[in-house]
């Protein structure tokens, strides 16, 4: 099903080194994605900035630490502070990662990967729908780049996400960076990733550099996007139409201008594309 | 416990445990690509570089001070004395001033500049609060402020330090040589607040720091006074007093101001 989301358009996520530049100059970007757990605090200068920024821009929220994977039960703190920064900066939408980040009460501060099996699927979708009612709103998963994979798979990951997205009737952030990534690592077709995937259920595309260390690709989001990247993005858009899309960028972060211009080959990739399907 | 959880449980202990143990590399597709035990020790290493990074963020002079192979030295122990628990890398290492107590006791300096470190990023992220204005106090007539209770800005916090650890970390804060580390003759209160989006800090004496502890206590204006006056007579007293509550004004420490009103 597609949802009645808006389509935002061509965005940043919203990193502090911008914060001033963004105010000041007020970019063509067309929207914001602000990290929640950078946010989800008492108050101060960040929380300030965000309110500043919201004031001009609409913003998504994209977390790191909901561990919707996990075998634990819900941090319901978590959850609560995640619904208060919510109500407060009123997102288009939430999204966080199809993984787990630790258990035990632990956080690994890392994407971990979940075995492809359908026993996981459901328990995934299970936990999918309990976020989904508490927050009274679809999530968006989001699918990882993944260096290792385990014996207990059986199926490919676009089956599972597909699974899980019929299971929970939630919507997806489809990060092309990350399947060129694991495509990359695990040997699959990146294309088949993108073909076999609930297209219909993407609510916005993730756009980043990496860094290739020859035989693996680390996901390090500190460079800019290369043209394979670019080339599969195209291809995406090819199937799944006009997405509401961003570009992610954690180290090495350069001017916002930089950004901006990059930006831009987004858009127009995104609007030949959809020209030449017409 | 299902498949997946006892997975999960496996996985952690491995990335938890210093040593790349080599029993969990059976749970993983092994391939001529890049090999099992390669593949693992990429979320290993990364791990703990993500943490580390965290931790010099948190605490860029304490990093400074001790330089850089010490400094990944006992962050990389800490890490295993104590595994993260916060959603957010921001609050890791709240733990580092009991840690290096003991870890680094031959230093002192550093369990103090952690401590004090850790408290100019608590009280960067306080909550918001309103600040009272010299106009709203003075629109209370003298009589009533005796009676008067104060609600201080939760960013409020006291460091205390028995060495030069904060002038160390001024002059390490702008790159300049510190002062050798020596004791102080007496313990020295910092308090720690936040003042336009930004941490502060000032050096107190022991008498201020009991009356701000009383009156973020909600002690009255009278009760602060009072007690001033087991150490001077009552004029001063009141003096002193008003020169703090001027003080803790012009700081933008108190949010609040509330009349008590006594049961006659």
């Amino acid at each position: 099903m597609r949802n009645n989301l808006p389509a935002l358009g061509f965005g940043l996520g919203l990193r502090t080194e911008h914060y001033n530049a963004i105010l000041d100059t007020k970019p063509q970007v067309d929207w914001f994605e602000a990290l929640s757990e950078n946010y989800m605090i008492p108050g101060g200068l960040p929380l300030n900035f965000l309110d500043r920024i919201r004031a001009d821009y609409p913003v998504v929220m994209h977390g790191v630490s909901l561990s919707i994977g996990s075998t634990e039960p819900f941090d319901l703190t978590y959850l609560k502070d995640l619904k208060k920064l919510a109500d407060r900066i009123q997102p288009a939408w939430i999204s966080d990662h199809l993984c787990w980040t630790g258990i035990h009460g632990q956080n690994i501060h890392d994407l971990l990967p979940l075995p492809y099996t359908e026993e996981t699927a459901k328990h995934v979708a299970e936990r999918v729908k309990i976020v989904q009612d508490y927050l009274g709103r679809q999530i968006l998963l989001e699918n990882v780049s993944s260096y290792a994979s385990y014996v207990d798979s059986n199926m490919s990951e676009w089956e599972f996400i597909s699974l899980i997205c019929e299971q929970a009737d939630c919507l997806l952030l489809l990060d092309v960076n990350n399947i060129y990534v694991s495509s990359y690592n695990h040997q699959f077709d990146a294309k088949a990733f993108i073909d076999g995937i609930p297209q219909q259920r993407v609510q916005q595309i993730h756009l980043a550099g990496h860094q290739n260390n020859g035989d693996y690709i680390i996901d390090t989001h500190d460079a800019p996007i290369i043209d394979p990247v670019w080339e599969l993005y195209g291809y995406a858009i090819s199937k799944i139409g006009d997405v509401s899309t961003m570009i992610e960028r954690d180290d090495n972060i350069p001017e916002l201008d930089v950004l901006v211009q990059e930006l831009q080959i987004a858009r127009d990739l995104s609007a030949n594309v959809l020209r030449a399907a017409a | 416990m299902t498949q997946l959880a006892k997975l999960q449980a496996d996985f952690q202990a491995y990335l938890l445990d210093d040593v790349k143990s080599s029993s969990f590399i059976k749970a993983m597709i092994d391939d001529n690509k890049v090999g099992a035990k390669k593949r693992l020790s990429i979320y290993h290493d990364a791990y703990r570089l993500r943490i580390i990074e965290a931790l010099a963020t948190a605490y860029p002079q304490l990093k400074a001070l001790l330089g850089d192979v010490l400094f990944n030295k006992i962050a990389r122990e800490y890490i295993t004395a104590y595994p993260s628990t916060y959603r957010n890398l921001r609050w890791y290492g709240s733990e580092m001033r009991e840690y290096l107590l003991t870890t680094l006791a031959q230093h002192p300096v550093a369990a103090e500049m952690a401590d004090f470190e850790s408290a100019l990023s608590l009280a960067f992220d306080a909550e918001d609060v309103p600040e009272l204005s010299l106009q709203e106090l003075s629109a209370i007539p003298p009589e009533n402020w005796d009676a008067l209770s104060f609600k201080f800005q939760p960013a409020i916090k006291f460091v205390r330090t028995r060495w030069n650890t904060i002038p160390i970390w001024q002059a390490l804060e702008v790159e300049e040589m510190p002062p050798k580390p020596a004791q102080e003759s007496t313990y020295q209160s910092w308090l720690i607040w936040r003042k336009n989006f930004n941490s502060q800090f000032r050096l107190t004496t022991e008498m201020e720091v009991i009356a701000l502890n009383m009156a973020v206590m909600g002690a009255t204006f009278g009760e602060i006074c009072a007690n001033l006056e087991v150490e001077m007579d009552e004029e001063q007293a009141m003096a002193t007093a008003a020169q703090y509550l001027a003080g803790w004004l012009e700081n933008g420490l108190i949010c609040k101001v509330t009349l008590i009103k006594f049961a006659s």
